[in-house]
């Protein structure tokens, strides 16, 4: 997966923070629990930025290195991808 | 007496009216003791309520529920509290009008279920001419803002259709696709000897089902839900009784799964008469099996039963008698060989009773 590609949200899936500030994906008739991480990159997702903006980004927030970061985060994206919950384009 | 465990999902059988008669549908044989439907106010009210309890998802299905003409106010209603709409409904209603009222209104998501891939075995099992109209609605959709499932029960009349059911919806390149098994409620129930698939037919349903999960991995979804009679261990019927899941039916009755009025040893509040979160933490019919205190042996002892809670009550009842009867879906259960025996009714072929409003004499 090249990391210039830009993720946007497929059809009937969006992201929804609580009060308390957990997070979780609501996709077709199911609610998918996100772990901070996994949180904060889906936060940044807007079929704008590309993925090397989204861990630039995470890497100006938090405490990780860029390698790291990227590798979490094209993981995740594409097992959302695999999943039909996120579009890469 | 309140409880730690929240509800996630809250389904809203808006009525059990349709204009389809499947013969296996799960609505209760007694259609018509729900014609008096809770009005637009109070579902409203409802919606409220669950978003205020942390509900995240809700479901609008009947019956067929485009034929409540309030069906988009009620979405608008949810929308507002940020919860997630989902429409179940089979697609005969949704023309370019009412689609775009819905995507106004904010849906988030459409389930269209087809009764079979090819038109005249749909319609004969539909009991109507409706294939058509149905594919019409699913193109519709696909060009919609909505999200689209496809979701086909599958039985002994249509499950060696499967290959073409799947090949139909890739060619709408629908997102996912549901090909579930029959379960057994309501008017399933009574057809069920003409309904039980064969042992083959489950066999190759799997097999075609997962090599086509393979094929089209990342581009479309396949679910391919097993018939709860051909396992050993019972499903997680609703992820445990009063644990996840809230039904309120057409006449405001408030239940812990859409199956649960067959259980009438239980009695069930009404949200006419009090509110959700009071009925989710103290109505008695939410709390008998919640849990594992209820539990009798083996389940009590089994190192699974916080996976499957002791599976599902309905089916409990219906074939014990007993609603707190270990699942006889469970090899472990004393009463498993009625499931056994069930089973070899597939090789039977009574008539089917096509669903209807008025059935004069309940089995
Ligand atoms: S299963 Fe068939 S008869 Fe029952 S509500 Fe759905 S479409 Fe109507
Ligand atoms: S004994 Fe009870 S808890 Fe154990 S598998 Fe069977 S149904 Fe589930």
């Amino acid at each position: 997966m090249t990391t210039a590609l830009r993720p946007g949200f497929e059809r009937g899936v969006r992201l929804r923070t609580a009060d308390d500030g957990t997070a979780m994906l609501l996709v077709p008739e199911g609610a998918i629990k996100l772990n901070a991480s996994a949180a904060a990159a889906l936060a940044l997702v807007d079929g704008e930025r590309s993925i090397d903006d989204i861990v630039a980004h995470l890497c100006a927030r938090f405490d990780v290195d860029d390698a790291r970061a990227r590798d979490d985060v094209t993981a995740l994206f594409e097992r959302l991808r695999m999943r039909r919950m996120l579009v890469l384009a | 007496m309140t409880t730690d465990v929240r509800p996630l999902s809250l389904l809203c059988e808006l009525t059990y009216r349709c204009n389809l008669q499947c013969p296996y549908c799960y609505n209760p044989l007694d259609l018509d003791g729900y014609r008096d439907e809770i009005d637009t106010a109070t579902w409203q009210r409802v919606i409220g309520e669950a978003a205020d309890m942390g509900i995240v998802q809700l479901g609008f299905s009947g019956g067929e529920p485009t034929l409540r003409r309030d069906l988009s106010a009620l979405v608008r209603t949810a929308a507002a509290r940020g919860l997630y709409t989902n429409l179940i409904t089979q697609g005969t209603f949704l023309d370019a009008a009412r689609l775009a009222e819905l995507v106004d209104a904010g849906l988030d998501h459409i389930q269209i279920s087809l009764q079979a891939p090819e038109r005249e075995l749909a319609d004969e099992i539909a009991g109507t001419v409706v294939h058509e109209r149905k594919l019409e609605a699913i193109a519709r959709v696909q060009n919609s803002p909505i999200a689209l499932t496809l979701n086909c029960v599958l039985h002994r009349n249509n499950h060696d259709s499967i290959a073409a059911v799947i090949d139909l919806a890739a060619s709408f390149g629908v997102r996912k696709l549901e090909l579930a098994n029959v379960q057994f409620y309501g008017w399933a129930y009574r057809n069920r000897g003409g309904l039980m698939p064969t042992r083959e037919q489950v066999a190759h349903g799997l097999e075609v089902a997962t090599a086509a999960k393979r094929r089209y991995a990342g581009r479309m979804e396949i679910v391919y839900v097993l018939p709860d009679y051909f396992e050993d261990r019972p499903k997680a019927c609703m992820h445990g009784w009063g644990r996840a899941f809230m039904t309120v039916a057409p006449n405001g009755r408030a239940m812990p799964c859409p199956g649960a009025a067959t259980i009438t040893s239980l009695s069930f509040e009404n949200v006419r008469d009090r509110g959700l979160a009071a009925i989710w933490n103290g109505s008695a019919a939410f709390t008998a099996y919640r849990g594992t205190a209820w539990m009798p042996d083996p389940c009590r002892s089994c190192d699974r039963r916080e996976i499957d809670w002791g599976g599902c009550r309905c089916q409990a009842f219906a074939l014990t008698g007993n609603g707190a009867a270990v699942d006889p879906a469970c090899a472990l259960s004393p009463d498993h060989d009625v499931i056994v025996a069930l089973r070899e009714t597939g090789s039977r072929h009574p008539t089917l009773v096509p669903r209807r409003m008025r059935e004069a004499t309940p089995a």
